[in-house]
């Protein structure tokens, strides 16, 4: 277990820390439409952007420290990772994969459907 | 008794049976206060502003029908909508502490059911002097392994069974339509079994004191030295991964067809108009509109979700330094008022886990609280369009979340009693650090549930 950053800082406080302002900014990223005191527009992809970055940052910061990953043997870390290949066959077969999309998703996710476009 | 485990009375267990009891007494107390009390004010001051609301829009239909000037209608149509919104924000405000109430008074009875039963069906046993080996081994004996998950899956079969005709026959009751109670049979007797099994899980794990841990001892094994306990933690870990990516893949097959808001804002050439209202388009600020629903987020819908995302946040770290309390060898106690409050190792343990449980509690009570706001503002599986596609799959996931937090509350109930008892320490704090995996995963996938279905 990873307890201590050089300095004695207490790695679990700090990640506790690092979660929360993360979860303040994404919270953020979707009550405000301008970023605060200018006039930036703070666009789909924008929110998009922060949303997934936030989740993986917070995500890493649970699995790696929380959960122990960096720090337990290897062993556990491939356990976690296992899962990942069919979770990702289904996001992309069943979730993205959809003929009847408004988004006009890239050729990729709507292969040989020629009626994806038709709505 | 041996040296391999602690030695625990039977009459310990009485002391379950009494947490049963001051679960009662809480739940009890918090029904009556919030769900009957101040439920009931609010209930009034609702009420109050119907009747406003009715006279506010009889005057605007009558005004219009006599043809007054275009400024009185304006004047008073401006005074309907008002009195609209303050109708909603009064029964908003009777629902929450309504629900609020009922909510902790289901949970409390379940909380006393769980711990108060197990605790009763072991303190009767008699004690077993001289026999050391409960499951976890004694000193000369290797861990012969568990039955109680057996029965506690085959109680699990059997309420599944019996539960299609287990709800419709409490909806009849609920309804005052007669009931047969024997189709409460099957499923009654899956409880039974559930109950049986955890106690007995329980019996065996409460003298565990870290000695004769399982080890995978296989040399060429993926897990070998590993302990197997928590390498089958994992594997568990990892299906659950996989439970909840088919919500989540579901979920994005749906949002892909639909025309949100947000589809509407990118200027997306097929989405001319909104077709579907998603929970975040009742809860965030300048949310879609479609049929008169949704658009009425602000911070305060946006609320509840926030700090059930934070409150499980701080849960996480809670069961953190309650494991790095447990394993701690050189643990010194604080001053001031933590001081007060975490006096000795054994009471610090504890009280993180008893912190973990309340923020658990409490994020289980907002939910229900958030789900009574969407479902009087009519984001409901029978919402119009694909508007209740959308309720469907956010109550499913956000549901199954929900029953993971509290499963994990339940679990969470033994270890505080654990705790109180016997107490953790460098040797067995292992327990804390396993349901701690679980509880973090759940933190996990809230992480993904939150913005995908709360802000987005």
């Amino acid at each position: 277990m990873v307890e201590k950053l050089p300095g004695n800082f207490d790695i679990y406080f700090w990640n506790f820390v690092i979660l929360m302002i993360f979860t303040v900014f994404e919270v953020g990223a979707v009550f405000f439409e301008t970023v605060p005191g200018t006039d930036i527009e703070i666009t789909l992809s924008v929110v998009w952007a922060i949303l997934i970055g936030v989740g993986i940052v917070k995500g890493y910061g649970i699995a790696a420290y929380f959960m122990h990953l960096k720090g337990d043997p290897r062993v556990y870390t491939r356990t976690a990772l296992f899962p990942v290949l069919f979770v990702l066959l289904m996001l992309w077969g069943i979730g993205l994969s959809n003929p009847g999309a408004v988004t006009e998703l890239p050729s990729w996710c709507t292969p040989n459907w020629d009626y994806a476009k038709q709505r | 008794m041996s040296g391999g485990e602690a030695h625990v009375e039977n009459s310990i267990w009485m002391r379950a049976v009494l947490f049963g009891g001051v679960f009662v007494a809480i739940g009890l107390l918090a029904f009556a206060t919030m769900g009957v009390g101040v439920a009931n004010v609010k209930h009034v001051a609702y009420e109050d502003a119907m009747h406003e609301y009715e006279e506010a829009k009889y005057d605007y239909e009558n005004a219009k029908a006599n043809n007054a000037t275009d400024a009185e209608i304006a004047s008073l149509k401006t005074a309907k909508d008002e009195a609209h919104h303050h109708e909603i924000d009064a029964h908003l405000s009777y629902l929450t502490w309504r629900t609020a109430g009922i909510t902790i008074l289901l949970m409390c009875f379940t909380y006393a059911s769980f711990i108060g039963l197990g605790g009763f069906l072991n303190s009767v046993f008699p004690d077993d002097h001289g026999h050391a080996d409960h499951g976890y081994g004694g000193d000369d004996h290797e861990h012969h392994g568990s039955g109680s998950p057996i029965v506690f899956s085959l109680g699990i079969m059997l309420f599944l069974m019996g539960f299609p005709s287990f709800q419709a026959t409490l909806g009849n009751m609920l309804s005052g339509v007669d009931a047969n109670l024997g189709d409460l049979g099957v499923s009654m007797l899956g409880l039974l079994f559930v109950t049986a099994g955890v106690a007995n899980w329980w019996r065996e794990d409460l003298p565990f004191i870290g000695n004769h841990e399982q080890i995978a001892t296989e040399t060429d094994a993926w897990f070998a030295g590993e302990h197997i306990r928590k390498a089958g933690l994992w594997v568990f870990i990892m299906s659950e991964v996989m439970v909840f990516a088919t919500f989540f893949s579901s979920y994005l097959r749906m949002r892909t067809e639909w025309c949100t808001q947000w589809q509407v804002n990118a200027g997306n050439e097929n989405c001319a108009a909104v077709d579907t209202l998603t929970a975040s388009d009742f809860l965030r600020p300048n949310g879609g509109m479609l049929d008169g629903l949704g658009g009425q987020g602000d911070f305060m819908t946006l609320l509840p979700g926030a700090i059930n995302t934070f409150a499980l946040i701080i849960s996480s770290y809670t069961i953190v330094l309650a494991l790095k309390t447990a394993k701690s060898k050189d643990w010194v106690a604080p001053t001031g008022l933590m001081g007060k409050l975490m006096p000795t190792k054994k009471a610090a343990v504890r009280n993180y886990l008893i912190a973990t449980f309340l923020l658990g509690s409490m994020f289980i009570v907002l939910k229900l609280v958030e789900w009574s706001h969407l479902v009087a503002e009519g984001f409901t599986i029978g919402a119009a369009g694909t508007t209740g596609q959308a309720a469907s799959i956010f109550y499913v996931a956000t549901g199954a979340h929900g029953l993971h937090v509290f499963i994990g509350l339940l679990v969470m109930l033994y270890l505080i009693f654990k705790a109180d008892t016997v107490g953790y320490d460098e040797k067995n704090g292992q327990g804390i650090e396993y349901f701690g995996l679980y509880w973090h995963f759940v933190d996990l996938a809230w992480v993904v549930i939150f913005p995908a279905f709360y802000l987005y």
